[in-house]
């Protein structure tokens, strides 16, 4: 979900119409899927909702949807792309580096500041939320005038080559870039390990940029006296590319520049970009009143198509469509039926409640959990909820328990939730860890789940849901506890058994194991010392804890 | 500790603790003949029997048994000794002989309250705190003067056990959930990517599929493929669309990348399964829910907790339409939230087309969003098996809860502050 800032009156003048700011906040804002959330003078903070719409992340983008939708504009918006000389020749060498660009050339502009601002705007976001930050696509816009063709992308090595970067004033090394330029510090990590970095430069021998990285400051760096640009986005696959450029480049044809096509030469193809010519689609009518429920006539559904800027022509039950080629969602009709609906006005649609005969229900587990949780309540004790995730200090070292392989995650955030826990007991000292202050005794219990790896399952793990219970306070031991499991057990209905066991948690000979129907349930015991000592309790503790899948 | 219960002839005779749990459990030395079908070693039995000593030395004195090379041996069964009918007697309060008391009183089962009788006698006249059972079976409390307290002292402050409130709350939902018709549905916490992102259309090298946004695991790593048959029909989907009418995304698809595992990041992991029939055929029409924790890393702070539960659901007919989305969120939204306008707004997601956002106009907090929703892409249900439209839904059910709960950081939905446990209100 981007977010994006966006003069008012700027926006205004490329929709070409008033439109008072409650009705754009209310209403207009809509047909881009956004919402308003900040208004600060002129300034508009919008959140556009569709990340798969970068065409939408503009003053450029916003203002054709609104043109539609207030009757300034209708149809798909026509963008004539120019035939120019400039040809980009690409290196075979980028091969596994960064081997695909497409180009354009726009002239005639009139950069001002809020077009300056989108222009920034709109590069960024499609790179870093478009783009995977960079990864897929990079964009670089140059000054035309400073550039001598034909240009080259090739790649050399990390300091086979020296320019002063973008806002810096001396000349560096790529390699430097990396290592001291803000951007060659945030995304170095995209040229990492490469023998050889990516370059534009020109038939002088002038660097333009070190994609995905920075520009140069001399050929890269556009201002409101630029009239002239060229346009470069580099990455690995077309799909992710053309899409970006064309985005970029209506934009700023909305502003009233001119497209010009470049040549771009690849060692084993050539190709001119920018393709802007519209795309096709059909839409069949009585599927899109079968999704919707409304029943719209082909010729409205063109009306409404035209407000949403495609070209909708009647063709028996279906309709024909021509679509911008700044936009690449539409895959089904689906799509194109969202674009009906959004001009219907989600609004005007009237909900229909239809009965459906069903019968509810939840789970057993959740039925079982809920006796449980009736009887304890009963006994005194109080629920607490805890996170299914923890770390191993808590589940291992704290517990006085060997490591043992748990769940493990990769990418956390923080160490302190780095494994899934695989029983509860260690969340509810945790709990009594924090609550040394307050009144003891302290009957606590929480039922959840844990998860156990069980290499045999599709998903190698296997979740469980258990029932732990446990005090602290002065007079709490283990005959304690086996009253509270005596009076859980035969509230269930349940006979079970218990046998001495051994567990490095709690008191030798103050353990038990919890056998119903003769197998393995669970185990209680007194916690031992060594425990209550890491944990930072000062009072005996008992424990107890079942499984209650068995028992269902 | 005595018993309390009276009795008739030898009122003031009542049975002592252990008195009871013979009346209850039988005698001990009764119970050690009755498991005695051979002879067995002395400390065999001992941990079979409660009061074992006390069994022993009776069930020799009354000559069932003998002691013979470190076995006891029975010698003859169990008579009636009379003590048993004894102890009924006197607990139930009918009369019971000298003879019968005598051994009651020897084998420490019975036991004279006179002390307390003594007392409660001098109290007659004056003012008592405490009204012992004494003085109400005697009458005696007629002649006492019963001392006022001081109504207004609250006594010691008490701590009743209770559900966890958020818990509650979610209990609520569910049970909702049910009146409405919906069934529960589960998945694994841990899942397969194929289930979390490829079954619902996302495609391999979505944004929302980044790992700056899900966690991955350093173990386990690779889990396993559904059957062969959904395997290559989502991955026809993906490639080219399959023969659902979409152009696809136009990639090639990788099985290992789909059998990586992942903590499930969105309740939705759970709808596709169930649709594939997973947990047996999905009914039409259909009705079904889940209400799961999922894990995202978020850097924690008053609105990213460490985990979220999301509750989210499915609504499967033939030829279900947006009218009926918007009719079933309508009355979800005001059966859940009480609040009774609603509004709907479009709104993106990759496995929905078309998708809507429902807000709620809440009295203080003004419009909230509160759900997302929308028909499943037809890439995502028919690789599936499913021809019918199948309409999804998901609430952010941690917010409500806060408002419910009157809660303003979400990290507070699993406190481990146990006074404010203790101080929670049931009444939500």
């Amino acid at each position: 979900m981007p977010t994006i800032e966006v003069n008012y009156n700027d926006l205004l003048s490329l929709v070409g119409k008033h439109i008072p700011l409650d009705v754009l906040q209310e209403e207009g804002i809509l047909y881009a899927k956004g919402e308003i959330e900040e208004i600060d003078g002129e300034m508009l903070k919008i959140d556009i909702k569709d990340t798969n719409r970068p065409d939408l992340w503009s003053a450029e983008g916003i203002a054709r949807e609104l043109q539609g939708r207030y009757g300034v504009k209708l149809g798909a918006p026509r963008y004539e792309v120019k035939h120019s000389d400039l040809v980009v020749e690409v290196d075979g060498k980028l091969k596994n580096i960064r081997p695909v660009t497409v180009c354009a050339v726009v002239k005639g502009l009139n950069v001002t500041p809020d077009a300056l601002s989108q222009m920034i705007q709109l590069q960024e976001k499609v790179s870093v939320t478009f783009g995977k930050n960079r990864k897929e696509v990079a964009i670089g816009v140059y000054d035309y005038h400073k550039i001598t063709p034909p240009i080259r992308f090739t790649a050399v090595k990390p300091d086979g080559i020296r320019f002063v970067p973008l806002e810096f004033e001396k000349e560096m090394t790529p390699a430097e870039i990396l290592k001291k330029h803000p951007k060659g510090l945030e995304y170095a990590h995209l040229l990492k390990g490469m023998p050889r970095y990516p370059i534009f430069m020109d038939a002088a021998g002038e660097v333009l940029s070190l994609p995905p990285i920075i520009n140069s400051d001399y050929t890269g760096k556009v201002t409101s006296a630029t009239r002239d640009v060229f346009i470069e986005c580099s990455g690995f696959d077309f799909r992710f590319l053309n899409p970006a450029l064309n985005v970029i480049v209506s934009a700023l044809a909305d502003r009233g520049g001119t497209v010009e096509s470049v040549k771009v030469a690849f060692p084993d193809k050539v190709m001119h970009t920018p393709d802007l010519k519209p795309k096709r689609a059909r839409v069949d009518s009585d599927y899109a009143n079968r999704m919707t429920g409304l029943k719209l006539s082909p010729k409205r559904l063109c009306e409404l198509l035209g407000q949403a800027r495609y070209d909708a022509k009647v063709k028996g039950r279906a309709i024909g469509l021509l679509y911008p080629a700044y936009r690449q969602d539409v895959m089904h009709q689906r799509d194109v039926i969202e674009d009906i609906i959004i001009s219907y006005g989600y609004n005007k649609v009237k909900p229909v409640m239809k009965k459906l005969a069903t019968t509810g229900s939840v789970r057993e587990i959740e039925k079982l959990s809920d006796s449980v949780a009736e009887v304890m309540v009963g006994l005194g004790f109080q629920e607490i909820l805890s996170y299914v995730l923890t770390n191993r200090n808590n589940l291992f070292n704290k517990m006085n328990a060997p490591p043992q392989d748990v769940v493990e995650i990769e990418n956390f955030v923080s160490s302190n939730w780095s494994v899934f826990r695989n029983w509860l007991l260690p969340s509810l000292l945790d709990f009594m860890s924090r609550n040394k202050h307050r009144e003891f005794p302290q009957p606590i219990f929480e039922i959840g789940d844990a998860v156990t790896l069980d290499k045999s399952r599709e998903t190698r793990t296997k979740d469980i849901r258990n029932m732990a219970a446990a005090s602290c306070g002065n007079k709490v031991g283990y005959e304690y506890m086996a009253s509270v499991l005596d009076a859980l057990m035969s509230s269930l209905g349940l006979e079970y058994e218990l046998v001495k066991a051994q567990h490095p948690s709690f008191i030798p000979g103050r353990t038990a194991q919890i056998r119903i129907k003769g197998k393995p349930a669970g185990i209680m015991g007194e916690i031992h010392p060594i425990v209550l000592n890491s944990w930072g309790l000062e009072k005996p503790a008992a424990a107890l804890e079942i499984g209650l899948d068995g028992i269902l | 500790m005595r018993s309390l219960r009276p009795s008739g002839k030898h009122g003031n005779y009542r049975l002592t603790e252990e008195g009871l749990r013979y009346l209850k459990q039988g005698l001990p030395e009764v119970r050690l003949v009755r498991i005695l079908k051979k002879p067995m070693p002395v400390d065999a039995v001992r941990k079979k029997v409660g009061n074992f000593n006390v069994a022993l030395s009776w069930a020799k004195k009354n000559g069932w048994v003998r002691i013979d090379k470190g076995k006891i041996v029975l010698v003859k069964k169990a008579g009636d000794t009379g003590v048993q009918e004894s102890l009924r007697k006197l607990h139930d309060g009918h009369a019971t002989t000298e003879g019968e008391l005598r051994i009651l009183i020897s084998r420490n089962l019975a036991s004279k309250e006179r002390q307390s009788l003594k007392k409660a006698m001098s109290l007659a006249g004056k003012e008592v705190t405490t009204l012992t059972p004494e003085l109400i079976k005697t009458g005696l409390w007629r002649k006492t003067r019963l001392r006022p307290y001081d109504v207004k002292v609250t006594g010691e402050k008490l701590h009743p056990g209770k559900r966890q409130p958020y818990n509650r709350f979610l209990m609520q939902v569910r049970r909702k959930l049910v009146e409405l018709g919906f069934k529960e549905m589960t998945g694994p916490i841990i899942e397969t990517e194929f289930w979390n992102f490829d079954a619902l259309f996302q495609a391999q090298n979505h944004p929302s599929r980044d790992w700056s946004q899900t966690y991955t695991l350093k173990n386990p790593k690779q889990g396993d493929l559904p059957g062969k048959k959904i395997v290559s029909q989502v991955q026809a989907a993906h490639e080219n669309g399959w023969k659902t009418g979409s152009t696809g995304w136009g990639y090639k698809w990788d099985p290992v990348k789909a059998a990586q595992l992942m903590p499930r990041a969105h309740d939705t992991a759970i709808s596709p399964r169930y649709l594939s029939g997973f947990s047996g055929k999905v009914e039409i029409p259909g009705k079904y829910f889940s209400l799961v924790r999922c894990f995202r890393p978020d850097v924690i702070d008053a609105t990213h907790g460490v985990e979220f539960n999301q509750l989210g659901g499915i609504v499967i007919d033939k030829d279900l339409t947006l009218m009926d989305l918007f009719g079933l969120l309508k009355e979800f939204v005001q059966e859940i939230t009480g609040l009774s306008e609603v509004r709907f707004r479009p709104d993106y997601f990759p496995f929905t087309e078309p998708s809507v956002e429902i807000s709620a106009k809440h009295p203080e907090m003004g419009w909230m969003e509160l759900a997302g929703a929308g028909i499943f892409r037809p890439e995502l249900t028919e690789p599936l098996g499913v021809k019918e439209p199948v309409i999804a839904w998901g609430f952010g059910i941690d917010r409500l809860a806060m408002l419910r709960l009157n809660i303003k950081d979400i990290r507070e939905l699993f406190s481990q502050n146990l006074e404010w446990l203790r101080e929670s209100k049931v009444t939500i």
